[in-house]
């Protein structure tokens, strides 16, 4: 569909809408917004300016009320469910603020948690979940459990899960929020060197002026519009 | 293996199960002995009764209490069916262990009474009949179980996995 073979994503004219105790609010109006391969992007706003909902509706998590997403070529804004979780086990990963790991698995069992599913044997599946830990420099600590990890580890575990499965795109909603500085840049510094050695796009939430210089992009929101791409 | 990390919530249950199946074996047993007997047919029904209200809580918590880790598998792309298989196998492999325990029980037991009783002629306590029966209703309730899990696991949102929900 996109004309361009190098769009990963693009938005067009999208609008949603939520009704909250009678009120409706506007979390996206009349968003456009075309995203290259291998683009690393940053979504920066102020709180409630609708960037985790621009997020959710770029990864089909959400559906707008209108417009498209296309996503790799296919409009995913009015995909059925088992198409778009079908879409989001090939070709995204996601990291989240507050990591998400299961937390009666261990380190390596909530990364290759992705792929059981799958038809893949096991072997090959513990393989990849190795390789995936050893991208982010967390081997060490494939035996311990999310209770065991600081914030920094759970978030790099978070990372490997979201790599494991060699996505298209990678879209982190706010990853370094809750995490220390040095924590927060170890984190972007491999979303980064992702980027680059996979060439996967890289799409991140934040509200942190401080991660600007990792982004090739940064799409500015405010009440739910895009307000300025530079 | 997930199901055996749940450490707490799968011995209540595996517990629960197990006394009721005993319960409910040992109902049907009397009634097999005794079938004028109304007290027996009254216990096989409350058996019954709490059978099905426990498997349908189970089913009922286990989706509740992991709703996070199913929208997050439904966010890294787990699809529905692959989140019910996985909630099935929780649900039936705590009422089989329920019924090995069950088993193994008895076993145990009719191998004690006989050897303190060698001369007795009777079966101890409850014959193997009764507890297959019961697992072929206590089955039956698992699939209702089932089928609530699996509307229940429609219902999660993968939405709900990221923090902020809307805006």
């Amino acid at each position: 569909m996109p004309v361009d073979k190098d769009t990963m994503i693009e938005a067009i004219d999208v609008n949603k809408e939520y009704r909250r105790s009678g009120a409706i609010i506007r979390a996206l109006a009349d968003i456009n917004l075309t995203i290259k391969s291998g683009e690393f992007i940053l979504i920066q706003g102020p709180t409630g300016c609708g960037k985790s909902t621009l997020l959710n509706v770029l990864s089909g998590i959400d559906l707008p009320d209108s417009g498209k997403i296309i996503f790799d070529g296919e409009n995913i804004a009015r995909a059925q469910e088992a198409r778009l979780s079908k879409l989001r086990r090939q070709k995204i990963g996601f990291v989240f603020q507050d990591f998400n790991l299961i937390p009666t698995l261990t380190a390596i069992e909530n990364v290759a948690a992705l792929l059981w599913p799958t038809v893949l044997r096991e072997k090959e599946i513990e393989n990849r979940a190795i390789a995936a830990l050893r991208d982010v420099n967390l081997l060490e600590r494939k035996d311990h459990y999310p209770v065991e990890m600081s914030g920094g580890e759970k978030q790099r575990c978070g990372l490997a899960r979201a790599i494991i499965h060699r996505p298209r795109v990678i879209l982190a909603d706010e990853p370094t929020g809750n995490l220390d500085p040095e924590s927060e840049k170890q984190v972007m510094d491999l979303l980064k060197q992702i980027n680059k050695d996979m060439e996967t796009t890289i799409i991140v939430v934040t509200h942190r002026g401080s991660l600007a210089s990792y982004a090739n992009k940064i799409v500015k929101m405010d009440k739910g519009a895009i307000v300025n791409i530079k | 293996m997930m199901v055996l990390r749940e450490r707490k919530q799968f011995i209540v249950f595996c517990l629960m199960y197990t006394f009721l199946i005993f319960w409910t074996s040992y109902s049907i047993e009397l009634v097999i002995k005794t079938p004028g007997l109304g007290l027996a047919s009254t216990s096989f029904f409350m058996a019954l009764s709490v059978g099905i209200f426990l498997s349908l809580l189970y089913a009922w918590l286990i989706v509740r209490r992991n709703s996070k880790t199913i929208a997050t598998l439904k966010c890294i792309g787990w699809t529905n069916k692959d989140i019910n298989s996985l909630i099935s196998g929780f649900i039936l492999f705590t009422t089989f262990m329920g019924f090995f325990i069950i088993i193994e029980v008895l076993f145990h037991y009719a191998a004690f009474f006989v050897y303190v009783n060698p001369s007795s002629p009777t079966v101890p306590l409850v014959n193997l009949l009764p507890v297959f029966v019961t697992f072929i209703i206590f089955l039956t309730f698992q699939i209702l179980a089932i089928l609530l899990a699996n509307r229940k696991i429609l219902k999660v949102r993968p939405i709900i996995a990221l923090k902020r929900v809307g805006v």
